[in-house]
């Protein structure tokens, strides 16, 4: 149930600038602690700023959503939604330029197939990859490497609730209650359209999956030329709320905005800030007490190390009485 | 880690061991269940994720084991639970005698009030049994081991394990390979359970799968599609058939049990998932509601761990009754008296 969710109480933002905030917070965190290191390398001019940061993570958002569409076997949706939201949440505490988006993008898609009981083994999953095999390999690697590190900037909260299921609750709600509307069917596919553009913006991080999932319903019947506030007045009982009623309004006029105002990012920056990414990386990627290595694909050069062997619990703890 | 103290250890997991700690900020007693993810190859265990999972949607319930904390520790992460003293098996296996009808009434209950909760949160925990139902030190009866607890919806579109539940608390249409079955496994196991605590001793106890099968056939009879209409949909249903035998009352299985026992068992045992009793329908079944009442849980035995000094609470003298004259029941007020004037 949403209404007492970890999403609802931790995840779910009072607005724009909130989400602002944090973003920058973090980006300005890693550049204190790159600069902390004093490495001849390191300077201001090599970081990313926030808003470059932006265009990269949309960039591999988008890979992420690419690999999600070609995944066999297919992917139901709400591990493709569950995966980008995790990507979402990790980069909202974190910079790109502290783990790099590649190998976060994987184990967000790893992570949300496990979640959500789509079950492919590890194998299967990097099999996806349009990579040869030593390069899967390694990709799988870096998966296991920050699976944990992802669920503890997840806060261990891992369910994810999607609007696409209150969309289906929403048709048949039409089809049960709103006689007005012959075939609510024909506004499935613009809605649900509708929804894999909300995915790709920060509508999850601000509003309730069905508020999402009703203004995709609504905005699919605008687009067929039907007006539907009647079932907001008459079938939701909002009539004579006024103050819900315009709260409702408020939130999907949000909503649409910020679907209307996303962009695809440009080949051309991005080409430029991936190498700054790239750089930045390399420079600080050794020297941090953090041993992370960076993308799978740039690492032929990195012999293959054995996973950390397991910090063993043992006698020595129970003697620390 | 630093905020807790290591008591000792409580028992090993399939996903590593389980360490009674005490949190030092609070001085609370936990219990600190550590999973490790050494040479797994598919990473974080499912079991793992499907507890926290489980656990950190609902919110807090009297008989669900409560999760305080999730935190990171070396290359793995430890899940912190309130801490428990015992379980039911342990109960079950240390009880001198039998346990009186009243606390069996008194377990049901709770019990039923856990599934019911986690029902409604839409949980179902595929792994109900009397290991898995601990006991704290004030009696309560709490659910607990969520490894193989999955959301459910009613999409009835999604395909699950039927390797879940331990053999002798699986349901019939799980023996039979269903991938596609809902909360009635729990009802299942909770028959199961509920026909262990009268006779002390389990119901069906298969060596195997196939013996699973031969033990639940033998007491409910065998199926057939008037019984079980779905039984012809099920995966394996065609590669065991099993002799002709009719069913055998349960009155005969749980011998010298009341007859709202009997009956309330038998809703929970029957072939067709649907037709089990829910949790929340049972917990207004008469059996509740008739002489002798439930327990209360400052009623039921705390076994210690490990059974060795079992401590049976001191028993009243008699069981209550309501017809009972209520001057019966009076402790001497001389014998309290004296309390007060040595403690005093």
């Amino acid at each position: 149930m949403y209404h007492n969710s970890s999403q609802k109480k931790y995840w779910t933002f009072e607005n724009e600038a909130a989400l602002e905030k944090l973003r920058q917070e973090a980006n300005q965190k890693f550049r204190s602690k790159a600069l902390s290191i004093r490495k001849p390398g390191i300077n201001d001019s090599i970081f990313l700023d926030p808003r470059e940061e932006k265009v990269l993570f949309k960039h591999y958002e988008k890979r992420l959503l690419d690999l999600c569409s070609i995944f066999k076997p297919a992917m139901p949706k709400s591990v493709v939604g569950t995966a980008c939201m995790y990507f979402r949440r990790f980069y909202l505490n974190n910079s790109l330029m502290e783990y790099h988006p590649r190998t976060i993008m994987l184990t967000c898609a790893y992570l949300s197939c496990k979640v959500d009981e789509f079950n492919v083994s590890s194998t299967q999953f990097v099999g996806n990859l349009q990579e040869n095999p030593a390069a899967q390999e390694r990709a799988l690697e870096q998966i296991l490497e920050y699976e944990l590190l992802l669920i503890q900037q997840l806060n261990f909260h891992l369910v994810v609730h999607n609007p696409y299921r209150p969309m289906e609750g929403f048709l048949i709600d039409l089809k049960t209650r709103y006689p007005l509307l012959e075939n609510p069917e024909v506004l499935r596919k613009n809605a649900e359209d509708f929804l894999n553009r909300a995915a790709m913006t920060d509508a999850g991080l601000l509003f309730s999956p069905s508020q999402i999932a009703l203004t995709a319903v609504l905005n699919s019947a605008a687009r067929t030329g039907l007006n539907m506030e009647t079932y907001l007045t008459e079938c939701m009982g909002l009539k004579d709320n006024k103050e819900t009623l315009s709260k409702m309004y408020d939130a999907m006029r949000r909503i649409t905005i910020l679907i209307k105002e996303y962009e695809l990012p440009r080949t051309d920056e991005v080409n430029i800030y991936k190498q700054k990414l790239e750089r930045i990386h390399a420079e600080c990627a050794p020297n941090t007490n953090l041993k992370r290595k960076h993308g799978y694909e740039d690492d032929d050069h990195v012999v293959k190390k054995p996973l950390i062997t397991e910090e063993e619990w043992t006698d020595e703890d129970l003697d620390a009485l | 880690m630093d905020q807790y103290s290591i008591l000792g250890r409580i028992g090993e997991g399939a996903h590593g061991i389980v360490f009674k700690a005490k949190h030092i900020e609070t001085g609370e007693t936990v219990a600190l269940k550590k999973v490790a993810l050494r040479k797994l190859e598919d990473g974080i265990p499912n079991q793992a994720l499907r507890e926290i999972k489980a656990l950190q949607e609902i919110e807090d319930n009297q008989y669900v084991v409560k999760l305080k904390d999730v935190f990171p520790h070396g290359t793995g992460f430890v899940l912190v639970f309130e801490y428990m003293l015992s379980d039911l098996s342990e109960v079950i296996r240390n009880s001198q005698r039998p346990l009186t009808e009243s606390q069996v009434k008194g377990y049901m209950m709770m019990l039923l009030k856990g599934v019911a909760f986690c029902h409604e949160n839409s949980i179902m925990h595929r792994d109900l049994k009397p290991a898995n139902l601990l006991i704290s030190s004030t009696g309560h009866l709490k659910i607990a081991d969520f490894g193989l607890a999955r959301l459910f919806s009613n999409e009835g579109e999604r395909l699950y394990s039927h390797q879940v539940a331990t053999r002798w608390y699986r349901a019939p249409e799980l023996l039979y390979g269903a991938r596609k079955y809902d909360e009635g496994v729990d009802l299942w196991a909770v028959g199961c359970i509920f026909g262990e605590l009268l006779n002390n001793s389990p119901l069906f106890p298969g060596e195997n799968d196939i013996e699973q099968l031969c033990c639940v056939l033998r007491v409910l009879g065998t199926p057939n599609q008037k019984v079980w209409p779905e039984i012809t949909e099920l995966p394996d249903y065609n590669k065991i058939t099993f002799k002709e035998n009719p069913p055998i009352p349960l009155e005969e299985i749980v011998p010298d049990t009341s007859p709202q026992a009997v009956d309330l068992l038998k809703k929970f045992l029957v072939y067709p998932s649907k037709q089990r009793l829910s949790a929340r329908q049972a917990l207004l079944h008469p059996y509740f509601f008739t002489d002798p009442l439930p327990a209360h849980h400052s009623e039921l035995p705390i076994p210690q761990r490990g059974g060795k000094h079992s401590r049976q609470r001191l028993q009243p003298p008699f069981e209550f009754s309501v017809d009972r004259p209520l001057h019966e029941s009076l402790v001497d007020p001389s014998l309290i008296q004296s309390t007060f004037l040595l403690s005093g």
